[in-house]
């Protein structure tokens, strides 16, 4: 019985499909540009069904705040890391609370349901 | 006292001293381990169709309830948003308005005593549930989801697909 439940226990946890998004806390500092302030994200995605991550900023209010980075959606292979550079400009900084990253999903991976995930970030 | 020592018995010393020189240096392994919410899709759903106008994930009418783990490791550092879907994002054309009803409930827990309480402190706003995550560990959600066609139309034939979202977010 020990090893069936052994056996079960790695099979569903082999059949689990994760989105992970460090650091939790993020800190805002200046970048090498005047009056531009940056920070570093690192997605590692565990999806197999899903290859494309959105980046977004907001305010507490969720309302959302103009930033630039490389793109603003990540394609990020399966079992692959991507660590990205978020610039926003100094008067915006104050405001800035949520750095979110949301799995974006192909009408073709899809069956019957799907799960869409997001991870934010608080700005501290 | 050497003298006494054969030159066997003074080798083999002299290398069990140097072995031991040798074992004494230590080899760091470094690591930084950074707090974090994972997603995890545990088990994608799947509707049953009991009738013409109804589809269920409820396991009694043929469907499947998605399950989502949600692993934290720094304790009252998130809550989690976990919402059933509100609309097809892909589907045949429908003939009439669809009304959405869902829930979300905790099915299990690693840490029964730190996280005994969360389904009874979640916050339910709409159809989305949301969960403070007081305690670290894993958590298992599963989410129900009906979808009824108005004026008892019947569903068309072909493929249906629907989102559940979970959402992360740091306090």
């Amino acid at each position: 019985m020990k090893y069936f439940l052994a056996v079960l226990a790695i099979l569903i946890s082999t059949k689990a499909y994760s989105h992970e998004m460090v650091p939790t806390y993020p800190k805002l500092e200046p970048s090498y540009m005047d009056g531009l302030y940056k920070t570093t994200m690192t997605i590692f995605n565990k999806r197999v069904e899903v290859e494309y991550y959105e980046i977004g900023v907001f305010t507490s209010e969720w309302k959302p705040i103009p930033f630039v980075s490389n793109y603003k959606i990540y394609k990020i292979p399966y079992l692959s890391t991507v660590s990205f550079d978020i610039f926003v400009r100094e008067r915006d900084v104050k405001q800035i609370t949520y750095v979110c990253s949301k799995s974006k999903l192909r009408k073709e991976d899809i069956a019957v349901t799907g799960v869409s995930s997001k991870i934010c970030s608080k700005v501290r | 006292m050497f003298k006494q020592l054969s030159p066997a018995l003074l080798t083999t010393t002299l290398l069990s001293m140097a072995a031991s020189t040798a074992f004494a240096q230590n080899t760091p392994i470094t690591g930084v381990v950074e707090s974090r919410c994972i997603i995890q899709t545990d088990m994608s759903g799947t509707y049953g169709n009991p009738n013409a106008y109804t589809l269920t994930t409820t396991p009694a009418d043929g469907g499947e309830m998605p399950v989502i783990r949600i692993d934290v490791s720094l304790a009252d550092a998130y809550y989690v948003s976990i919402t059933p879907p509100q609309e097809f994002s892909s589907s045949p054309s429908l003939p009439d308005q669809v009304t959405w009803v869902g829930d979300t409930e905790v099915l299990t827990v690693s840490d029964a005593t730190g996280m005994g309480n969360y389904e009874t402190d979640k916050v339910e706003l709409g159809l989305t549930d949301r969960y403070d995550l007081t305690a670290t560990g894993s958590t298992w959600f599963k989410t129900s989801s009906t979808a009824t066609m108005g004026g008892n139309k019947a569903f068309p034939g072909g493929n249906y697909t629907a989102l559940v979202t979970a959402e992360c977010i740091a306090k």
